[in-house]
């Protein structure tokens, strides 16, 4: 058994994020453990660009900003453990890390989860058919062709508008493939607006909204999917079924945090964002355990991610020094109209906290509410697109004393 | 005899070289040669394997013929996979005595073969008044058939141990003692240890006709060329009528099923801890939920609606919700978005309810050639069957003489998972499964050719993400491996090649 101050597991921008912060907030002993090769995370694959502008008003592609991330660590020297995937966590906080040669135990004082997220399969929505080569989801792809160099096929339809969809639409375009359509049963795109314009439409690529693919043919390799548009209870309506010829079908279906770790650890998980339960230092209910990126809540902007894990490595730090007040329950949020998720939850702590909210359905000019402790006005809300509404110090303040528990409603109204 | 038929539709061509001299442990890749072997098994599924295994044991040239890439790729990797107890088949039928004592042959296989067996408890349960006749019919076959240990429970007890029950049930039989095995695994394993016994197997290598001789021989063709051989058995499984009708037996017809499955993800493995089926449980027809041998959670149903072909194996929007709403009924909060892969398998019945039975025997033409025509439980059956069938080719005029020196233990390559630990120690490349780099690369060793293949002997790419993060990796480790393109990599043989923007 090792004794550790900080276990940070996973090494995307996460995870990099907060090793970097809890370094420089003098914590020396860490471990950021990554079972990939390389640290960076899913920004490895994204060649494209969009990462950064918020961060650094700068227009970077996911390896570029991920760089600037390593060299920091590296610069820091904090220990990054690659090929090393942590496989169990225990309650106590004690951790299991295996690499090539062995299996390590880690006693850790704090833990930081920034494990990422994989993406729903076409199981998970369950179309039918066969079962032949040519069905990828669409980051498989995306790693297959940005990572290890092979073009999965020509002729291509894709299931689902989610960012990753779109900028594969792209970049499958721009390799001389025929992307046929992209397909999504909303009535609106699924990913960020900038990706439709800057993905499809200049690409003039076909974007059929209240659509779904209802069935895959071909026994060995993909020949044709049925598509159908979806009527108004929301099901496909089979009166207008028609085939489209590809010889691939990518999935961009929704992401999935990584959880099985936490879940592991007995963490209380949110069922709303598939995450864990933080507070406003991005706590577990678990004390010592925080969460942060994509295994917190799916993001759709790289920038948030980084700062999810600033803001959990601080608390991190507070809880090893021991300056922390001892885990209680604070005040919750709920959600109220309209309103998806919350990221955090709940409050706990006296400072300064970004709410990083989703819509349920998509808005015009609406008003978004925590309670009466913050508010902003929002020119359009969509599910696709985080809204972020910062409380202040003082009004947390205000909300913690005196101490107890309750509640503060959320809400999003259209104006 | 004359010639008999020649059926000439597209042929198993092999998914690589014929050239590709496999590691001698392995599975051989033998040349389609000019050798005469004494019997050769058609098809390479739990039943071909398992008498494939159970031949070795003799001295006699013996092969087996398999038209996908690998040993288990038919009915056999789509099957549910339970070694039942004796209490399906009804008493004096062929089916029965073939499936008497599975479970200690299995038990024992397992130890020589090193593949997993595990068992678990079975509830037959009711949900209302009218099961009730059904699950006692059950245990009264499995009676009279020699099994013991049947207990009726009350509907609060089943509940007690299987909390997530449908509280509606009204009593169940229980049973222990259910086996569960994977097996594409076994029948991987039996064909590895045949051939190391010295038999031989040719894949990808499909049967198109059988013409019979004056010398006493028969000349099986295939898509790799012909083979000779003095006895055949036909263990094509729902080709079987079609082999026979290469020999002259025409008017077999098998009845179809198609089953569906769906698997949970491992975070519910504790659901259930038992088989749940309802009422009688006819395999066959019954839905069912209950454990794997890895570990999941799997819901299934069988439907008598006749498929439209053996290979119609695709799943139906009706056929999951049906699963589904059935699977409800047994288990009512069903974690249906934990669902991480289905499929469907079509297997032949034999409505052993109404009379039928498997039907195994010698073609009306010739005493070396014998037919299985079997069905559900085959997995049960097949240490049975292979007895059987032995039996048969003896009294055809084979003579069998024991090997002094037959091997009956597989030697399994010390992979990362043997070195008594928890965990694996070594490169993960499947990360929702925890496969190393080594144990990959030994099943390309030992005859992975395919992605599929690969999947089914190591479990890579079969877990909650499906082969999201793993499947680059494969499609280079086997195109380092077999020294081919990894556009030549296909999924699960010829067609359907993975990367297909390259050409
Ligand atoms: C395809 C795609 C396109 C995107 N495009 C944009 C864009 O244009 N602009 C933008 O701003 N954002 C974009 N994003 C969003 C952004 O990239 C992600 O939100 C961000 O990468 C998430 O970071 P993370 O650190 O939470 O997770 P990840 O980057 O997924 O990192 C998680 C790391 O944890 C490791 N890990 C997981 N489990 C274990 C374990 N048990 N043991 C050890 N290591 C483990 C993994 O190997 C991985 O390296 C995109 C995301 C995707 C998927
Ligand atoms: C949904 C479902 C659930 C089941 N559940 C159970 C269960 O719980 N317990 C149980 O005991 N049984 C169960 N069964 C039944 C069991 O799976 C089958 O009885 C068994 O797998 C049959 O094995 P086989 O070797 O006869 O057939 P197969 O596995 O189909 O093997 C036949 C082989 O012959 C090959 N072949 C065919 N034609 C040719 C040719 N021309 N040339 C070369 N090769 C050829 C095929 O490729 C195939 O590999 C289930 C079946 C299904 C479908």
């Amino acid at each position: 058994m090792i004794d550790l101050d900080l276990a940070v597991i996973g090494a995307g921008p996460a995870g990099l994020a907060a090793a970097v912060r809890a370094r420089k907030e003098g914590i020396r002993d860490i471990v950021v453990f990554d079972r990939d090769d390389r640290p960076g995370g899913i920004l490895n694959q994204c060649i494209h660009t969009g990462f950064g502008l918020l961060r650094f008003d700068e227009d970077l592609t996911g390896p570029e900003y991920a760089y600037r991330f390593v060299t920091e660590v590296n610069r820091l020297k904090v220990p990054v453990e690659l090929g090393t995937a942590v496989v169990e966590l225990a309650k106590d906080r004690i951790l299991t890390a295996v690499n090539g040669k062995k299996a390590s135990k880690y006693r850790c004082r704090a833990i930081i989860l920034a494990m990422g997220c994989r993406e729903r399969t076409r199981n998970a929505v369950m179309i039918p058919g066969t079962r032949p080569a040519g069905i990828f989801t669409a980051g498989k792809a995306q790693r297959l062709m940005n990572i290890d160099g092979y073009l999965p096929g020509k002729s291509i339809v894709i299931l689902g508008s989610g960012d990753i969809g779109m900028i594969m639409a792209r970049r499958l375009a721009l390799e001389g493939c025929e992307v046929k359509a992209v397909v999504e049963k909303n009535l609106y795109a699924g990913g960020l607006i900038r990706n439709k314009v800057q993905c499809l439409d200049d690409f003039s690529i076909p974007l059929l909204l209240g659509h779904t693919v209802t069935a895959i043919h071909g026994e060995y390799r993909v020949e044709k999917v049925t598509i159908c548009t979806m009527n108004e209870g929301g099901e496909p309506d089979e009166r207008t079924a028609k085939d489209i010829e590809c010889d691939t079908l990518l999935l961009s279906v929704g992401l999935i945090p990584e959880n099985e770790l936490t879940r592991m650890a007995g963490i209380g998980m949110d069922r709303s964002t598939g995450g864990a339960f933080v507070d406003n230092i991005l706590e577990t209910e678990t004390e010592g355990v925080f969460s942060c990126g994509n295994v917190l809540h799916v993001s759709d902007i790289v920038d948030y991610v980084s700062l999810e894990g600033e803001i959990a490595a601080s608390g991190a730090a507070g809880r090893i020094r021991g300056v922390l007040s001892e885990k209680r329950y604070g005040k919750r949020f709920v959600s109220g109209r309209n309103i998806r998720q919350i990221v955090p939850q709940s409050i706990t702590q006296e400072r300064e906290t970004p709410l990083f909210i989703r819509v349920q359905e998509p808005t015009g000019p609406a008003r978004i509410t925590a309670g009466d402790i913050a508010r902003k006005r929002v020119p359009v809300a969509r599910p696709s697109e985080m809204i972020e509404l910062t409380i202040e110090k003082k009004k947390c303040q205000k909300l913690l004393r005196p101490p107890g528990e309750g509640t503060i409603e959320v809400n999003c109204r259209e104006e | 005899m004359k010639n008999i038929s020649e059926d000439r539709e597209k042929s198993g061509i092999f998914p690589f070289n014929s050239a590709c001299d496999c590691d001698k442990e392995g599975i051989r890749d033998g040349e389609l040669s000019k050798a005469v072997f004494d019997v050769v098994v058609i098809g390479a599924g739990i039943v071909g394997s398992m008498l494939l295994r159970e031949l070795s044991r003799f001295e006699c040239e013996i092969a087996v013929v398999e038209q996908f890439p690998q040993p288990g790729f038919g009915v056999t990797k789509s099957s549910l996979s339970y070694i039942h107890r004796n209490h399906f088949n009804p008493p004096g039928t062929l089916a029965a005595k073939l499936c008497a004592g599975a479970r200690k042959a299995f038990r024992k296989l397992s130890d020589e073969l090193r593949v997993d067996y595990k068992e678990t408890g079975e509830f037959l349960l009711a949900l209302e008044p009218s099961h009730i006749p059904q699950m006692m019919k059950r245990k009264q076959w499995g009676e009279q058939n020699g099994e013991t240990g049947f207990r009726i429970m009350k509907g609060s007890e089943v509940l007690r141990r299987e909390p997530e029950v449908n509280p509606a049930v009204l009593s169940a039989v229980y049973s222990s003692g259910h086996g569960m095995i994977y097996p594409p695994e076994w029948a991987f394993a039996l064909v590895e240890n045949a051939c190391s016994n010295g038999a031989h197997a040719f894949f990808g290598t499909k049967v198109i006709g059988i013409a019979g001789n004056d010398d006493g021989l028969f000349t099986i063709h295939t898509g790799n060329g012909t083979i000779r051989s003095r006895f055949i058995v036909n263990a094509a499984g729902n080709k079987a009528a079609k082999i026979a009708s290469m020999t002259g037996d025409d008017g077999i017809e098998l009845t179809l099923s198609r089953g569906t499955f769906a698997i949970f993800d491992k975070i519910h493995s504790s659901l259930v801890r038992n088989i749940l089926y309802v009422g009688g449980g006819d395999p066959a027809v019954s839905q069912v939920v209950g454990p794997t041998v890895s570990g999941n959670l799997i819901l299934g149903l069988g439907s008598f609606k006749t498929p439209d072909s053996t290979e119609d194996t695709k799943v139906t929007r009706e056929s999951l919700d049906e699963i589904i709403a059935m699977g409800r009924d047994i288990v009512p909060d069903l974690p249906v978005t934990d669902i991480i892969t289905f499929f469907a398998g079509i297997k032949s019945v034999n409505n052993l309810e109404e009379g039928g039975d498997f039907h195994i025997g010698y073609s009306d033409l010739s005493r070396r050639v014998i037919h299985l025509l079997i069905g559900s439980p085959g997995v049960t059956a097949s240490p049975g069957i292979a007895r059987h069938v032995i039996d048969l080719l003896s009294d055809g005029g084979l003579s069998l003489v024991e090997k002094k020196l037959f091997d009956s233990s597989r030697e399994k390559k010390e992979d990362d998972w043997d070195k008594g630990q928890k965990w694996p120690c070594g490169r993960i490349v499947c990360r929702c499964e925890n496969v190393t780099e080594a144990t990959i690369q030994n099943a390309i060793e030992r005859g992975a050719r395919t992605i599929d293949g690969v999947k089914h002997l190591t479990r890579a790419g079969m877990g909650r993400c499906q082969g999201g993060f793993c499947e680059g990796r494969i499609i280079r480790y086997l195109s380092e491996a077999l020294g081919i393109e990894p556009t030549e990599i296909t999924k699960k043989g010829e067609g359907s090649e993975q990367i297909k923007g390259m050409e």
